[in-house]
């Protein structure tokens, strides 16, 4: 188990957010946490992080407690926030390079270029300053450097919002990808059809609560049934 | 390579790539390098030109022809206050306080102010000096430079990748910290210019280490302030905002109040108020020129039993010369008397304006700097006393010659004809009881002590903010 988290009640402001979810996710796994704004998606991402404290239950990264060796924990992450956070005035290749000195790694140009080349971001592009490059780029750039990190987990934050069809497309292969080569990863999103087709199971996130997992069963995901429920809890009855 | 150099690096790189930043810094060298240069050429010039002045006026007192000994006396002598070294850098109260004095007899004289050279000094333009600059100008650049280095992580998510990484904030911080240190460091550069040229002066060298101590502490308070704010607020446009009006507040604010307080709570007479009371006070020692006032009553019949003589005429010296001699010390007392009365007031008012050195480390700065480069008010002080200390002595050299070398029968009959007035004259050798006078600043080691307590509020700014910087770094979140 990769990511597990247990009976996790996590409050920010005084509020509880998050109310006693359980679910988990393995290695070779796409797991999408489906859900309304303030449902409580990313609070669970940042509780893996190490961000937020549980005020009951716990979470575990590698079976260890998240809370017992944050530093551990987040070396075995990869986090890519909402907007693909990455340095303006560098290009694509001096970001990789330099997110992976910080991490205490190094990788040859040749090796950037590579990851660069898994993740279709064009040669011509990564020359130029990320300040210039469009979302999908950006979310290639980002996508490239955590393959490059090889951390056993990747954490995403609605990865694909403000992307264009053709960019989501190509976004979910390559998370398919990452995930075929013994990675756990985790987004949360509120695209019900863009988390079907690429996760391997979806938990349905409502006030704080999972309300329903749905598992890929022999072709996929039923999107319907995924759509029903996701209506049901962005307008409650 | 450890995180906080990268961190470092990465935020010079980001710097050299910023036309802003480099547009910041480009102004800053042209206005350091331009006002040192034309601070540097002034200095010289007016160092120049006092000595010139001094040796002028020794040589035409001491070229003055045989005369009345109390002649010479009110014929009078000028000093001039050559600038200190580093007075090049920080011109201080320089600018304000009067650089030469008249000194004669039975007189304290204000210092003068130096004839102005260009009717635009009037507007008050050419004061901008590199300490100045670096006061008021380089924080703002550092405001600049420094108002996004979290903020600007924070608004574009970056800062939420560098913690999920396992970069600690408080690495984080010391990256950008050390970044903004660095800067600080290559903006003093032009300092040691300043510097070098005191050191031909004969400024010692550790002095002018102190002052790039001193300015590097300041300009560090300036990175943790404006570091601080980074890792508070938000956006970086609220950090810009706040720091501008922390700027505002410390830099133009602060001091004024700082002025209005100290002259409110410690009241100072001023010249003529104090110097119609002084008079009061000096008329009841006597006329130091009628030997018959009766305020030298009581000398004379001293000097005649002493002498066991009827009359001052049979006393063997000139009586008049006598009395001259013991009204200017008597004199003289009264005048130390208000003048220390009046340097008090004047050093209460600046401890008072001292103390707010603990609410704005321009006010500290402030001070310190001007007690090391010796242009400080203890180094006008200083000036003033020097001044009063060759002016007694020479009136008292020539009162010496008054009642030895010139009889009482001379003096007293000087004006009846032409030949009694030449008798009634001295050598001009006399004259000679004037010593050539260089003005030192006070002695480094006194500098220090003077710039001791401002430079421990630095400090402790410094370490306050520090302090409260990287505990609130371990906080940091995205």
């Amino acid at each position: 188990m990769m990511l597990q988290a247990d009976s996790l009640h996590v409050a920010r402001s005084g509020k509880e957010v998050l109310s006693g979810i359980s679910f988990s996710v393995d290695a070779y796994e796409v797991y999408a946490l489906l859900g309304g704004n303030g449902a409580g998606k990313s609070t669970t991402l940042l509780s893996f992080l190490g961000f937020l404290s549980p005020t009951a239950g716990s979470v575990l990264v590698k079976h260890t407690d998240v809370y017992s060796d944050i530093a551990a924990a987040r070396k075995a992450i990869a986090y890519l926030p909402e907007s693909a956070s990455l340095y303006e005035h560098l290009t694509a290749q001096e970001n990789i390079a330099y997110f992976l000195q910080l991490a205490g790694m190094s990788a040859s140009s040749p090796a950037i270029d590579a990851a660069l080349d898994r993740v279709a971001l064009s040669p011509n592009a990564r020359r130029r300053k990320v300040g210039g490059y469009s979302k999908g780029m950006r979310q290639k750039t980002a996508i490239a450097l955590a393959m490059l990190r090889d951390t056993d987990i990747l954490l995403l934050d609605e990865p694909t919002s403000g992307l264009d069809p053709n960019a989501i497309d190509e976004f979910h292969q390559t998370i398919r990808s990452v995930a075929d080569s013994g990675k756990a990863v985790l987004m949360v999103t509120h695209d019900v059809y863009g988390a079907c087709h690429a996760a391997d199971k979806i938990g349905m996130l409502q006030g704080g609560k999972l309300k329903g997992e749905f598992a890929a069963e022999g072709h996929g995901i039923d999107i319907e049934a995924v759509r029903k429920a996701f209506s049901a809890t962005v307008v409650p009855s | 390579m450890s995180p906080i150099w990268l961190v470092a690096t990465d935020e010079w790189r980001f710097w050299l790539r910023s036309h802003i930043a480099i547009g910041g810094m480009a102004v800053f060298l042209v206005l350091i390098i331009t006002t040192s240069l034309l601070a540097a050429l002034r200095i010289e010039a007016e160092t120049y030109a006092r000595i010139n002045q001094q040796d002028e006026a020794e040589k035409t007192f001491l070229t003055q022809p045989d005369r009345h000994p109390h002649r010479m006396v009110h014929y009078g002598h000028y000093l001039f206050r050559t600038p200190a070294p580093l007075a090049q850098f920080d011109p201080g109260l320089d600018l304000i306080t009067g650089q030469a004095i008249f000194l004669e007899g039975h007189r304290q004289n204000t210092a003068m102010f130096a004839e102005s050279t260009a009717s635009a000094d009037f507007g008050g333009l050419s004061w901008l000096s590199p300490a100045l600059v670096y006061q008021l100008f380089a924080p703002l650049l550092i405001i600049l430079f420094g108002h996004g280095s979290i903020a600007r992580e924070r608004e574009t998510a970056v800062l939420s990748s560098l913690l999920a990484m396992g970069i600690t904030g408080r690495k984080v911080i010391a990256g950008k910290t050390l970044a903004l240190l660095s800067m600080a460091f290559l903006l003093l550069l032009p300092l040691i210019g300043s510097g070098a040229l005191a050191l031909s002066a004969s400024e010692p060298v550790s002095s002018v280490f102190l002052l790039f101590g001193l300015y590097f502490a300041y300009l560090a308070t300036w990175v943790v302030l404006t570091l601080m704010a980074s890792v508070v607020l938000k956006e970086r446009s609220a950090v810009l905002g706040v720091m501008a009006g922390l700027w505002l507040a410390l830099a133009l604010v602060l001091p004024s109040v700082a002025v209005n307080v100290a002259s409110n709570t410690v009241s100072a007479a001023g010249k003529i108020a104090s110097d119609l009371v002084m008079l009061a006070d000096l008329q009841e020692l006597g006329d130091g020129h009628n030997a018959k006032d009766p305020a030298f009553k009581r000398l004379r019949a001293d000097l005649l039993q002493e002498y066991g003589v009827e009359g001052v005429e049979d006393l063997p010296m000139n009586f008049r010369g006598v009395v001259a001699m013991e009204s200017e010390k008597k004199l003289t007392d009264v005048l130390n008397e208000y003048a220390d009365a009046r340097m008090h007031a004047e050093i209460a008012q600046e401890k008072v304006v001292a103390k707010f050195g603990w609410l704005s480390p321009v006010l500290a700065v402030a001070r310190a700097s001007r007690a090391i480069a010796g242009t400080d008010l203890a180094n006008y002080h200083h000036f003033q006393r020097m001044a009063e200390a060759v002016r007694f002595d020479f009136v008292q050299g020539l009162n010496h010659a008054h009642v030895h070398q010139l009889s009482y029968r001379d003096d007293i009959n000087r004006n009846r004809d032409e030949d009694a007035r030449l008798r009634a004259r001295v050598d001009a050798s006399n004259w000679r009881v004037l010593d050539a006078f260089r003005f030192q600043a006070v002695s480094v080691s006194e500098r220090f002590g003077n710039a001791s307590s401002a430079v421990y509020m630095l400090m402790a700014w410094l370490v306050i903010m520090l302090a409260i910087l990287f505990w609130r770094g371990d906080k940091l979140t995205p």
